[in-house]
């Protein structure tokens, strides 16, 4: 009996050790907020009822000024972590923007590097810092000092670049990189925390010898493409990490990477393993788990690499554990994360042409692909229909929160050698608006299991900024006019809105520091896609860049 | 010889349109995507390029080194002269103007490095992405690329077999909480100790306070396991592409 009672405690306690936290508290711990990806913080002293009084209480410029500031601060006990597009990483107090450190990655200079960096990893006493030239680097939190740094690659070969934040998961860091776009084969790797040596790599696209191979045609896995570009998520009580992977390359033609179902007696859903779909890998191991191709062959630069938000919600009377994740074609998957069985998919754009539908089980009906001889219309373009930029997730309403993205372009296919670390797009695209409109945004709100949406803030331009909610009822983003502002988080009506002098293209995040409650909101513009896609409004040259991080809070009582 | 033909041609007027044609056809691969500069100059990411009134030394400046602090690349290094001469010629003509006999004058630079087959295929074991870590350019640069784990390669040993018991004198024992390791010394200062861990590859480089470490020379770490990878035959063609470019 008492061994039995011992028992169930110890069960008790292992499990309220791999609970799973989900919202943020008084601290920002990891780019998603928490590893379920949420980007929501059940602080609530901000809300609905008094965000008009939010105003700035202090502002750090980073001085790191070109192309704008993409990150997602970190903030742990009191500090903030920042870094800039160059590699320069700060560490701030997060109550009053003091300085308490900083650290100047030497990042060489070379042309034909669009230098960003979303964001930095914070664990076991020490920072972690992803350089755009394949760097994993561990600073010491309280000094800044390296502890240690190691070469994930080599740019000058691969063309590939670490611009997302690590994810720290128990004892090691795992990063991903860009590069799909080139002749370059995807991988995620981790690293032991403490000591930098390294613990596992995943390849993106199964090598000789590895189950899903048989997917690609002759020696085309060597180049091709599924670049972890963005950051995943981490399911504690599964053990499981979850990334999503970039497209196949070369992106818009697929006759030297489509092994034909006919040739390999491959199922269609399984093209070009393991690009543009959902792993889960086993976090120990680096052992994938199970995979869900979401875009199989993606011949439109569609991609499957943003951020995997960690819900579970009732299904058919049945609480499931889902994953919920959008790509750039548009469609939202809602995937069960214990086995990565597809339970549905909902688009959010309202310009797509590049499918009629999705059945039951998750196959898209004619489908239109970029052709050789002329261009076609096809919607969303590369740009995708939604940004890298995140979504949020909010317990409270049980909406998702999305930035939506409305454009197309005219893709056309081409044949092209490979050559290793080099562009590979296998065709060419232009931006264009969509069929009787303009390129334009919206923000929605939707229920991740349904797809129903419950309300949407339109957008003349392009809403580029990460989304963030908050127990307060509240929806924080910010456009590239300069405007920093916040919605009601259930009706979508605007609240409170601040000119921060610059456009927005990072991630705001909140945390509380002695009792009161801050929003923190990296500013400053500068973004190709963003360019590309104001091509249409002479006024956007006004945009303004720069790389600052602005930071509110309500006035304090007297 | 095609090349020097290439050149005498460059002055004709139908070499011109070929030159352009083939221009059209390199812009299309390497700068016209959405994220750059659209079709024919129309724009994207990247500035327009048509009817911008430039001019060919402005053009062939750019394209060749392109433009720091920015996504414009240096072509110069990553296209082959024929195709860098069209594109550039291209581009001219997006802005009115016909190419320059000049251009040939730009394309006449130390020819191309040709490595011999047995060379050529060294160079490409060497840097084999697909062997991950286990490749030398993990822990080597030579001829421009690799990670300089090491210093610079200057003895090229003479087959595989030697290449395999290249002797590491220079790898130390250090100890650091409790663990010994294989560690490349990079300073020893009063305060700092830096090495390179060699457990496993790829080697990181640790820092660590020089009170917390202790370095004992020799260490049991030897360079034939970080040659694993490759046969004999693979090592004799690495060596081959080292004999060519070390000096
Ligand atoms: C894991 C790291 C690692 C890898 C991989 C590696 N080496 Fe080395 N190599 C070393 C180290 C360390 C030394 C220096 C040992 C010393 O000086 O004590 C060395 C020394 C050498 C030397 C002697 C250099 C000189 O000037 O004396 C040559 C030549 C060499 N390596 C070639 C290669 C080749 C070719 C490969 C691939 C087949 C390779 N190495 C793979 C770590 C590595």
């Amino acid at each position: 009996m008492a061994a039995m009672k011992f028992t169930v405690l110890g069960l008790l306690f292992a499990a309220a050790l791999t609970a799973q936290p989900t919202a943020t508290t008084a601290d920002w711990p990891s780019y998603g907020g928490t590893h379920a990806a949420w980007r929501y913080s059940a602080l609530d002293q901000i809300n609905a009822s008094n965000v008009a009084k939010l105003a700035p209480v202090w502002a750090f410029q980073t001085g790191d000024y070109e192309n704008g500031l993409q990150s997602t601060p970190i903030v742990v006990d009191g500090v903030l972590y920042l870094v800039s597009a160059r590699s320069q990483v700060f560490a701030l107090d997060a109550a009053s923007g003091r300085r308490i450190w900083e650290y100047h990655y030497a990042l060489p200079r070379t042309p034909g590097t669009n230098t960003q960096n979303r964001g930095l990893a914070v664990g076991a006493g020490k920072v972690f810092l992803g350089t755009y030239d394949d760097y994993m680097i561990a600073l010491d939190a309280k000094t800044g000092a390296e502890v240690w740094k190691v070469a994930v690659d080599d740019q000058r070969q691969c063309g590939c670049a670490i611009t997302g934040a690590p994810l720290f998961v128990k004892d090691k860091v795992v990063v991903g990189s860009t590069g799909g776009d080139g002749a370059f084969r995807g991988y995620l790797t981790a690293f032991n925390a403490e000591t930098g040596r390294l613990a596992w790599r995943f390849y993106t696209v199964a090598g000789p010898g590895e189950k899903g191979h048989e997917t690609w045609k002759g020696d085309s896995w060597k180049y091709g493409g599924g670049a972890t570009w963005m950051t995943g998520s981490f399911d504690p009580a599964l053990n499981l990490i979850y990334w999503g992977t970039g497209n196949a390359a070369s992106d818009l033609y697929s006759g030297d990477r489509y092994a034909s179902d006919a040739l390999n007696g491959v199922k269609p859903g399984g093209v070009n393993l393991y690009t543009a779909s959902v792993i889960a890998l086993d976090a120990d191991s680096g052992k994938l788990r199970w995979h869900y191709q979401e875009i199989p062959k993606d011949v439109w630069d569609f991609d499957a690499a943003y951020e995997c938000v960690l819900v579970d919600r009732m299904v058919d009377g049945k609480m499931r554990k889902l994953l919920v994740h959008v790509n750039k074609s548009g469609y939202t998957f809602v995937l069960d994360r214990v086995t990565g069985e597809y339970i549905g998919a909902f688009p959010i754009v309202e310009n797509h042409n590049w499918t009629s539908g999705v059945t039951k089980d998750g196959k898209f009906l004619d489908i239109v692909e970029p052709v050789e001889d002329k261009p076609t219309l096809i919607c969303p373009g590369p740009a995708g229909g939604k940004s890298w930029n995140q979504m949020a997730f909010s317990p409270r309403t049980g909406f998702i929160y999305a930035p939506v993205l409305e454009q197309c372009a005219q893709l056309q296919a081409r044949r092209q050698e490979p050559s290793e670390g080099r562009v590979y797009l296998g065709g060419t695209w232009a931006e264009t608006s969509p069929p009787g409109g303009v390129v334009h945004s919206h923000l929605d709100a939707y229920d991740p299991v349904t797809g129903k949406r419950a309300w949407t803030y339109p957008y003349k331009y392009v809403l580029f900024a990460s989304l963030l909610a908050t127990a307060g009822d509240l929806v924080f983003t910010g456009d590239p006019e300069g405007f920093f502002f916040a919605l009601d988080a259930r009706s979508g009506k605007k609240l409170w809105s601040f000119q921060t002098g610059a456009g927005h293209r990072g991630s705001s995040v909140t945390y509380s520091v002695n009792g009161r409650q801050y929003i923190a909101t990296p500013t400053g513009w500068g973004s190709i896609a963003g360019r590309a896609l104001l091509n249409t409004w002479p006024e956007a040259e006004a945009f303004r860049s720069g790389s600052t991080l602005m930071v509110f809070a309500l006035p304090e009582a007297k | 010889m095609k090349l020097l033909t290439s050149l005498l041609l460059i002055a004709s007027a139908a070499f011109a349109q070929d030159l352009v044609a083939r221009g059209a056809d390199v812009y299309v691969k390497s700068c016209a995507t959405g994220y750059c500069h659209g079709l024919k100059g129309s724009g994207g990411g990247a500035p327009r390029l048509a009817s911008r009134g430039f001019d060919e030394a402005f053009i062939t400046r750019t394209v060749r080194s392109g433009i720091t602090g920015t996504a414009m690349p240096a072509f110069g290094t990553t296209l082959a002269r024929l195709d860098l001469a069209a594109v550039i010629a291209y581009v001219g003509s997006l802005n009115g103007i016909a190419p320059n006999p000049a251009l040939a004058a730009m394309l006449r630079g130390p020819p191309a490095r040709t490595l011999p087959p047995e060379a050529a295929r060294g160079r490409a074991l060497f840097y084999e992405a697909s062997r991950g870590f286990a490749r030398c350019a993990t822990c080597h640069l030579v001829d421009g690329m690799g990670i300089a784990v090491t210093d610079a390669i200057t003895k090229v040993p003479a087959n595989a077999a030697e290449l395999r018991g290249v002797s590491a004198t220079h790898v130390a024992t250090a100890t650091a909480g409790g663990e010994a390791f294989p560690a490349l010394v990079l300073s020893k200062g009063v305060t700092q100790v830096k090495v390179y861990d060699l457990t496993i590859a790829p080697p990181v480089l640790r820092v660590f306070p020089a009170a917390s470490v202790t370095i004992q020379e020799g260490s049991a770490w030897k360079h034939a396991s970080a040659t694993q990878s490759y046969t004999d035959a693979e090592l004799d063609a690495i060596v081959a592409f080292l004999k060519a470019v070390v000096q």
